[in-house]
């Protein structure tokens, strides 16, 4: 039998939608603080906050080093997509479609920076640019944050071409096309929304990255985490919460594409059965 | 009107010579040889990994042979990749572009061809119109039905002329009801056209109902190869014999070239060739051709020459609407059924001794099969 809500007692029910709503506010707590700690007119972030202002966010637009710093955070994550995406592509394919031995060994290696360390990538990375000479450039950014994001990408590249039927692209062959021919404008389409979404994991991996970004930053570039990390160690200003808050609202938005995404793809996957 | 039965030259086009297939230690399809004729609609019959989809695979380019060749109007295609063969298919599941409009998905070919676009359109409309579906031109794949689809997808497969159309267990996904009137269109289409048909089905009366000719296929061969009459009446071997429609074995010993022992009984077989005495031989009878009567009625109608006769006892009896089955049990346990027209009547019960008769020509004897052959599949 399954346990749908009206299967339950009140009792248990009740009980099911006080847990969740508690296990939410406990996630979300943080962020509504922040969020409100923005808006707050306390220069030593008190609260309740005792007035509502927007001085901060003035503030965070008319400083030169945190707009730095958002520029160069956009520029790493933008990278760091397109980057991911090109990557991404191509081994999902050899993932999904190669015979060759070692296949699934190859799978696992490249998900396995989802579950080493962060820490432990980032000392061994930093201690490869810094042999070369390349750290705090955009190059060693970019890099590091494409090893951590490629699993994200790569995942959902491989999740939306397994469920491509992929005698559409025989097809398409059959019809007149080259394999590259057939795989740009049929696949390709039909893959969108694992490609978009793929995308999306890489941009959001690398805009809230903070660990590999410590390493690799210099006094000349660094991204918004960083800069905000290195700002919390001299002082408690507001305008931190500003770009808590900026971080935030710009992962919310890519997650709801993501989800608005993987909607359309769900009821694509049902539409084929 | 109809070209069909007009006497035309028979002239091969594609020629399959010695084709292997092996994946690792499995054959795929055993040293197949086969002529496929210009303008022939041929069906590969037979169950899943008899090799017909492979071989229909390697026509398509999508598999590469592991020896033998493919050709062509007398080209090799062994080397060309799959979208230089100019060669039609239509998949099982259809396989159009689903992000494409139905005129996007017919005109692809053409827009890969670099037509120019007033050719492209003409073209794409009269297709449209052939396969009836003009009216649903601006839609996507996924607001058709599963027929529509597949028509959609035999204009795709049309609409560049090819001379070869393979078609992959297309109407597989279909109910029965849409299956039989595609069926229809397609054999329509396919006197209209005259175009080259390679059908892969597992479904006998499909075969029947579509081709001129039918491969039987099992264990990478072909096993017999002819129309449908042929291959029922007259099964090359008892594995086409059990594996087209039902079939009574019968296992005796020659006592010459017209004559062999059945359970102890002398009985007259179709005249051989090459039979010697004592060699075992198995005839086959299909169930419509024997006869079963009552003791009464046999004792009341004489036998016609040429005729034979055997003692058995009635097992079951069914009703099948249009037609009637008798299972019944020779005193040597061979098991027999007889089925007859409804409209003639079968008034047997279960336990009754009976009289079941067949004409000797009826028979088809062979001399070699493996115990293996006498079973369905």
């Amino acid at each position: 039998m399954l346990l749908t809500a009206n299967a339950m007692g009140p009792r248990l029910r009740w009980g099911l939608y006080l847990s969740t709503g508690v296990i939410a506010l406990f996630l979300l707590l943080p962020v509504v603080f922040i969020v409100l700690l923005s808006f707050g007119s306390s220069q030593w972030l008190v609260f309740p906050p005792p007035g509502w202002t927007v001085k901060w966010y003035a503030q965070f637009f008319a400083n030169a080093e945190w707009m730095a710093a958002a520029w160069s955070s956009l520029k790493v994550a933008l990278l760091t997509t397109v980057f991911a995406v090109a990557l991404g592509v191509p081994t999902a394919f050899a993932l999904v479609r190669g015979r060759f031995v070692g296949r699934e060994l190859l799978y696992a290696l490249f998900t396995l920076p989802m579950i080493v360390p962060l820490v432990i990538i980032a000392v061994a990375v930093y201690a490869l640019f810094l042999k070369l000479g390349l750290t705090g450039t955009l190059f060693s950014f970019v890099v590091s944050h494409v090893i951590v994001a490629l699993p994200f990408t790569i995942i959902s590249i491989i999740n939306s071409l397994k469920l491509f039927d992929r005698s559409i692209e025989d097809a398409a062959v059959i019809c007149g096309a080259s394999r590259i021919q057939a795989i740009l404008r049929v696949t390709f389409p039909g893959i969108r929304p694992g490609l978009i979404s793929g995308g999306l994991f890489a941009f959001l991996v690398s805009w809230d990255e903070v660990v590999l970004s410590v390493m690799m930053a210099s006094p000349t570039l660094q991204t918004l985490p960083v800069k905000m990390w290195t700002t919390l160690r001299q002082d408690l200003t507001p305008v931190i919460a500003v770009a808590s808050t900026l971080l935030i609202g710009l992962s919310v938005l890519v997650m709801l594409i993501a989800t608005g995404l993987r909607r359309r793809n769900d009821a694509r996957a049902l539409e084929l059965q | 009107m109809n070209a069909i039965l007009k006497p035309k030259p028979h002239t091969t086009l594609v020629s399959l010579r010695q084709l292997n297939k092996h994946y690792g230690d499995f054959t795929a399809v055993d040293n197949l040889s086969l002529e496929i004729e210009d303008g022939e609609f041929l069906t590969f019959l037979g169950s899943s990994g008899s090799g017909k989809s492979t071989t229909l695979s390697m026509l398509a380019g999508f598999e590469t042979p592991s020896s033998g060749e493919i050709e062509v109007a007398g080209r090799s295609l062994v080397n060309v990749p799959p979208h230089k063969r100019d060669i039609g298919m239509v998949f099982q599941r259809y396989s159009l572009f689903p992000h494409m409009s139905v005129r996007d998905n017919i005109a692809f070919p053409l827009a890969i061809r670099k037509l120019p676009a007033a050719e492209r359109d003409k073209r794409v409309n009269a297709m449209l119109k052939l396969v009836q579906l003009e009216a649903f031109a601006h839609r996507r794949p996924a607001q058709l039905s599963g027929g529509q689809q597949q028509r959609v997808a035999i204009a795709r497969a049309l609409v560049y002329e090819p001379r070869i159309l393979l078609m992959d267990e297309p109407l597989g996904a279909l109910d029965k009801k849409l299956r039989e009137d595609l069926q229809d269109e397609l054999r329509q289409l396919h006197r209209r056209l005259g175009i080259t048909i390679v059908y892969v089905t597992h479904d006998q009366e499909e075969a029947m109902r579509l081709s001129q000719r039918i491969a039987i296929f099992s264990h990478g061969k072909v096993v017999g190869l002819g129309s449908g009459v042929e291959l029922y009446q007259n099964p090359p071997n008892a594995f086409v014999a059990s594996f087209l429609g039902n079939s009574n074995f019968l296992q005796a010993t020659a006592t010459g070239n017209a004559g062999a022992v059945f359970e102890g009984q002398a009985i007259s077989i179709r005249p051989q060739a090459h039979t010697s005495t004592q060699q075992p031989v198995l005839l086959m009878v299909r169930p419509e051709k024997a006869l079963a009567m009552s003791q009464a009625a046999a004792a009341a109608t004489p036998l016609p020459p040429g005729w034979n006769e055997v003692a058995a006892t009635v097992s079951e009896v069914l009703f099948l609407g249009e037609s009637q089955t008798c299972s019944a049990v020779t005193t040597g346990g061979t098991a027999l059924t007889v089925k007859a027209l409804s409209a003639s009547g079968m008034a047997l019960t279960p336990g009754e001794a009976i009289r079941v008769r067949w004409a000797a020509g009826d028979a088809c004897v062979y001399t070699q099969w493996a115990a293996s052959d006498l079973k369905k599949g």
